[in-house]
């Protein structure tokens, strides 16, 4: 059996933090005799990922998604639990572990702000001991993926905060890691400069089988780029699976939009819900999970006189944004 | 090795875009040189020599050290904190380096720029003003260099140590403020050891800070020579070993410690 890329058991870790109390004589005493509370980021977390694989990590702010990225990049030590990645523990050969992984995380920079970029690149070259051949290929490649040589030789302040992104990818990815932390790296970009990206990080998922970690709170990021979605809520996993089989169980009802040739009165019917009209246009609601997009227009147009129709599916956001607010997933699962 | 050779190698091409703050800085410690030197011949009241010290050498103190501010940062230094309370140091802590080598490699570019505009510089500017101690010889050139690059290191030791604190504490600016007032008063900047009460001289000398100023100013005027020579360079090899090893300790503790601040 091929190892794991990484293997997380019942990962846990605690923060103390201190009890404020607002009034005088409890600030006073939290100062002679502190008191503390235990706050579980992340309690009892356990996945783990195969070579390769290309996961979005989810979950709504706080839910221990920065957490738990922290101990896998090493930056952190779990209270409890095991972690496991490429054979080592992240915090115990810290030095050696990190010279394997690579990350880029959205809002903030590893580049030389006053210097050219290239600079940075030649830096990190030194860092890892790359081979010069080695480097030299890299660049290369990344140069013509990410478009760089328009702005490798201009010092990292004057870049766009798409470039800046580019280049950030380029100084993650110089030194061949086989494991790749992706913490919203598109946040902030123009439509373009997303796609760039999402284009790039899959070239490099594909061509060079490189595990990607992936957390942002762009659903279209996910929905572009991982098969597989995580989702963490108050430090639990809710959901680890297919984005494809959350979606299915979860989705809303779907909408069809339709315009009439005259303004009749509409009702609700069959299992299809009335959700607005307005003159000769109309909504209906219904539930893919017992109609069929099909079945719903037919008996829609048994009764009325459609000139025009749009089936709209709702969003994968809409979807998870759903499962967040209304706790979905704490439920069993239908017929279980 | 290559790395850090890189290290310093970016770090004094940005230092050295920074003109304008050169400038700014070269002519404060311009500034205060000169009314230092004014202090300094009003407190001599005319006598020649105080302590073994002459009128002239005192004044060529107080343009070496007035010289020596910024490469040695002996006003403080607050860039690691900055970084470990903005968790920008997660950035440095997923790379293969020591924190300490990386942070050294950035603060030497930085200093050499520094040596060489406010320092040679502002020496010279100085002499144009008062008779500023040139020493002639190769030897204590040699010496002098030698002094100044461990004084440098015991003073990035002190600094990346007192910096340390911020993995233990959520507000270490005042341990800092503290900590540079203290090193910036025994290392002999305010006034030169030599004409403080020798209590106080006796106290300083049990602490690494006159290896970081006084020792190589005093090798500058030739104040030190044969065996006094030898023996405070011995200090200041033994100061910056210890100092070091104390650094690898408290940062190998405080990594285990540290909690990144931020999302």
């Amino acid at each position: 059996m091929i190892p794991k890329m990484i293997d997380v058991k019942h990962l846990t870790k605690t923060f103390r933090q201190a009890d404020h109390k607002r009034d005088l004589a409890g600030t006073l005493r939290q100062l002679v005799a502190p008191k503390y509370r235990e706050i579980k980021a992340v309690e009892d977390v356990s996945f783990s990922l195969d070579r390769g694989e290309f996961v979005g990590y989810l979950g709504p702010n706080g839910a221990g998604k920065s957490t738990t990225i922290k101990m896998l990049t090493g930056l952190l030590v779990p209270s409890a639990g095991e972690v496991l990645v490429d054979g080592m523990i992240p915090w115990k050969q810290r030095t050696q572990y990190v010279a394997r992984i690579g990350a880029v995380f959205g809002q903030r920079s590893s580049l030389w702000w006053d210097l050219p970029v290239i600079d940075s690149l030649e830096l990190l070259q030194s860092l890892y001991k790359i081979p010069a051949q080695r480097f030299k290929s890299n660049l290369a490649e990344y140069r013509a993926l990410l478009q760089l040589d328009e702005f490798l030789g201009s010092p990292v302040r004057s870049l766009s905060l798409g470039q800046r992104m580019r280049a950030e990818l380029c100084a993650a990815l110089l030194h061949d890691p086989k494991l790749l932390f992706l913490d919203e790296p598109t946040i902030g970009l123009d439509v373009v400069a997303k796609e760039r990206i999402r284009r790039f990080v899959q070239h490099i998922n594909r061509e060079r089988e490189t595990t990607i970690i992936l957390t942002t709170h762009d659903l279209s990021d996910i929905e572009r780029l991982c098969k597989r979605v995580i989702i963490l809520d108050h430090g639990r996993i809710l959901y680890d699976g297919l984005l494809q089989t959350l979606v299915e169980r979860f989705e809303g009802e779907h909408l069809i939009r339709l315009t009439l040739v005259n303004s009749p009165q509409l009702i609700a019917f069959d299992g299809l819900r009335l959700v607005s009209s307005d003159g000769i246009q109309a909504v209906y609601a219904y539930d893919h999970h017992s109609l069929s997009g099909a079945e719903a227009l037919r008996k829609l147009q048994e009764k009325y006189e459609v000139i025009d129709f749009e089936l709209v599916r709702p969003s994968v956001e809409e979807t998870i944004r759903r499962i967040y607010e209304e706790k979905l997933l704490l439920e069993p699962p239908p017929g279980s | 090795m290559r790395y850090i050779w890189q290290l310093v190698k970016n770090s004094f091409r940005m230092q050295a875009t920074y003109r304008t703050a050169l400038l700014a800085g070269l002519l404060t410690n311009l500034f205060f040189g000169f009314l230092r030197a004014a202090v300094m011949l009003a407190l001599y009241q005319g006598q020649t020599s105080v302590n073994g010290m002459s009128i002239g050498t005192a004044v060529s103190y107080v343009a070496v050290s007035q010289g020596l501010i910024a490469f040695l940062t002996i006003f403080g230094y607050f860039d690691v904190m900055r970084s470990v309370y903005s968790g920008d140091v997660a950035a440095d802590l997923i790379r293969p380096a020591s924190l300490f080598t990386t942070w050294m490699g950035r603060d030497i570019g930085r200093s050499i720029v520094n040596l060489i505009v406010r320092g040679v510089l502002l020496m010279a500017i100085f002499s144009f003003f008062f008779d500023v101690v040139l020493p002639t010889s190769l030897l204590q050139w040699v010496w002098i260099g030698f002094s100044l690059l461990l004084a440098w290191g015991i003073s990035f030791c002190w600094r990346f140590l007192v910096n340390l604190a911020s993995f233990w504490t959520p507000d270490a600016t005042g341990v800092g403020r503290m900590a540079f007032a203290l090193s910036q008063l025994m290392c002999g900047f305010i006034l030169p050891l030599r004409l403080l009460p020798d209590w106080f001289t006796h106290l300083a000398n049990f602490t690494p800070f006159p290896s970081m100023m006084n020792s190589p100013v005093e090798i500058y005027l030739g104040i030190l020579n044969g065996s006094q020579l030898f023996s405070a360079i011995f200090a200041q090899v033994l100061w910056l070993g210890l100092l070091y090893v104390v650094c690898r300790v408290v940062l190998a503790a405080g990594i285990k410690k540290l909690v990144i601040q931020g999302g």
